[in-house]
């Protein structure tokens, strides 16, 4: 193959794409280039300072009867864990939906997926390329809540030494309150993995972003409700919802996995449901 | 289908061709004879410069978006540079610089970075030489001032000529334009003429979209006109125009003794003084009508076929009327 300056000549039978990661990268640079990405990501960091400053006044006036969110008071380290968990019931998912209706119905509501497919970038190459940008918010998402989490938890609750106290009862050191937390915010991003594909599934099918929203969020409240009525309580191993608890498990000592993994596995079984419907759809896909 | 397939880019002969080819969306044919079974066959010269013409709704996009694999077809096939579509999407469309519907881009990036986007999915482009192709083709549309803003804020005629760069990014073998003198200016339409010639002096294959006719009768080598998803006219811009060209334009000073000499002789003829005094004969012999006039001693300075410009015959075609 001769290569003349930075044009590649090649013959016509031999398919060509453009390098995989130049491809991520690109996508990557465009997801966090927009502006909501950017604002969202703000927003979660505020959440976090905000809960610690609300723990840090009320626990002055502590009393007895304290929730989840006042197992924080005094124990910095907690709040990373609870805000990943309580911010997984919607926030999370709906951060992750929204950049997957970016992702696809976004961009042929834009225009932009015709010239994405006239490139070509292939049809396969697409789905990884937009799922790898989807999973990239997710990351953020989570790293966001996890580091000014723990950041905030430090500096305005403040932890007993450092330390985490568990709900067990037992002291965790720094360094395994960390490794705590990095466990909690790599299961969520699991969790999240499952949302994304089953939201890039719908995004695939639709030409209008809301779609994807109103699915993902309606998706949610239904489940929430099938997992609230007792008479379906054989429904729940297939609801995506109903292991989102788990991640507290990290705040007991010792560590109970079971939940997690359980929760893991159900995750698994829906980023595959929803790659194939996203695959299948993108192939043949009009743009 | 037998269809001579050339095995290297240089000698295609055909830079596309399609055949049978039929588009139905529901009950609306959008491609296609609306009453039978027949599709579009068309074949596009390497090297041409197709012009596409037909009314809005006559099925110009659809082909075109066929002819890119962006829709399926419904029957037919497709074939781009000598490959089936859209089976060979992905050997032949790096070759193909296309835009289609109106230009895509994303409001919240710079001109410069909605190209380097583009510009990182092109599978020919060397990631080296991104930056300079990029600053290349955004001169070359004349945004260069205006790289920097961002495409939310750009003028109809801007994201036109946004869209013209990202199709010309690197060298193409093949470059589809749908409508793009959209919203441009005159010189804007001007540029995206110098634009067409350019690519054909360079040996590449242009199609063409457009609504406006004297553009296309400037810029074209070949037509293709539409009409509700027919293909009512098709071939050389020059042949076509000579075939129409029926009747005889006679300039001579005695107009008026001409047409009442022809009228005599049962010929239809009147007088069109637009820019000398001439008689225009819709049909007519022209040795027999030279002869009859010089008898009838009548100075005939100029004798011509009369040759109608691409806007008649196109309002004949898609009126329907012979």
């Amino acid at each position: 193959m001769s290569e003349s300056p930075g044009i590649r000549t090649a013959t016509l039978d031999v398919p060509r794409t453009a390098p995989l990661g130049r491809l991520l990268a690109a996508e990557v640079r465009w997801v966090l280039r927009r502006p909501r990405t950017l604002v969202m990501l703000g927003l979660f960091a505020l959440i976090q300072v905000l809960i610690a400053i609300g723990v840090a006044v009320t626990d002055r006036r502590a009393g007895p009867g304290r929730g989840l969110i006042g197992a924080v008071a005094g124990n910095g380290l907690v709040l990373p864990v609870v805000a990943m968990t309580v911010a997984l019931a919607l926030l999370l998912p709906l951060a992750v939906a929204m950049a997957a209706a970016d992702a696809i119905a976004g961009e042929a509501a834009s225009g932009t997926l015709r010239g994405l497919l006239l490139a070509p970038v292939g049809r396969l190459r697409l789905v990884g390329m937009k799922a790898f940008g989807v999973l990239v918010v997710a990351v953020a998402a989570v790293l966001a809540l996890a580091v000014v989490g723990v950041l905030a938890g430090l500096i305005v609750v403040g932890g007993a030494g450092g330390q985490l106290v568990t709900l067990s009862g037992t002291t965790l050191g720094f360094g395994e309150a960390l490794g705590r937390v990095a466990i909690v915010a790599v299961w969520t991003v699991g969790q999240l993995a499952a949302v994304g594909a089953v939201a890039l599934a719908v995004s695939a099918w639709t030409e209008h972003p809301l779609v994807v929203l109103a699915a993902v969020l309606g998706g949610l409240i239904v489940f929430g409700v099938l997992g609230a009525i007792p008479a379906l309580e054989w429904l729940q191993p297939y609801l995506l919802t109903s292991g989102w608890s788990a991640g507290v498990d990290a705040l007991r000592d010792p560590l109970p996995l079971a939940g997690m993994l359980d929760a893991t596995g159900r995750a698994l079984c829906y980023v595959v449901v929803g790659a194939a419907a996203t695959v299948a759809r993108m192939l043949r896909r009009d743009a | 289908m037998t269809l001579a397939v050339s095995r290297d880019l240089g000698t295609a002969a055909v830079a596309a061709r399609v055949a049978g080819l039929r588009k139905v969306f529901g009950s609306t044919v959008a491609v296609g004879d609306a009453d039978g079974q027949a599709g579009i066959d068309l074949d596009i010269p390497d090297g041409a410069v197709l012009g596409m013409l037909g009314p809005n709704g006559s099925g110009k996009t659809t082909l075109i978006r066929m002819l890119l694999g962006l829709t399926q077809p419904t029957a037919g096939d497709v074939e781009l540079l000598g490959r089936p579509m859209p089976e060979s999407a992905a050997a032949v469309l790096p070759y193909v610089g296309a835009l289609v519907e109106g230009p895509g881009f994303h409001p919240f990036l710079s001109g410069r970075e909605n190209l380097r986007r583009v510009a990182a999915t092109e599978p020919l482009l060397a990631t080296r030489a991104i930056p300079a192709a990029v600053d290349t083709a955004l001169e070359r549309v004349g945004l260069g001032p205006a790289a920097d803003r961002r495409f939310r804020g750009y003028s109809l005629g801007m994201k036109q000529r946004l869209g013209l760069a990202s199709a010309l990014l690197l060298p193409r073998r093949l470059v589809v334009l749908d409508e793009p003198t959209n919203g441009l200016d005159p010189a804007g339409t001007r540029d995206v003429r110098g634009i067409i010639a350019e690519l054909h002096a360079g040996g590449a294959t242009v199609v063409v979209s457009s609504h406006l006719l004297t553009e296309v009768e400037a810029t074209c080598t070949h037509v293709a006109v539409l009409q509700s998803g027919s293909l009512i006219a098709e071939g050389e811009l020059r042949g076509l125009l000579d075939a129409d060209a029926t009747g005889l334009v006679v300039t001579t000073p005695d107009a008026d003794l001409a047409v009442a000499t022809l009228r005599a002789a049962d010929i239809g003829a009147y007088r069109d003084d637009a820019d000398e005094p001439a008689v225009v004969v819709p049909a007519g012999d022209a040795p027999e009508v030279i002869a009859l006039l010089v008898r009838a001693g009548v100075a005939v300075q100029e004798a011509r076929r009369r040759r109608p410009g691409l806007e008649e015959l196109f309002a004949r075609l898609t009126e329907g009327t012979p």
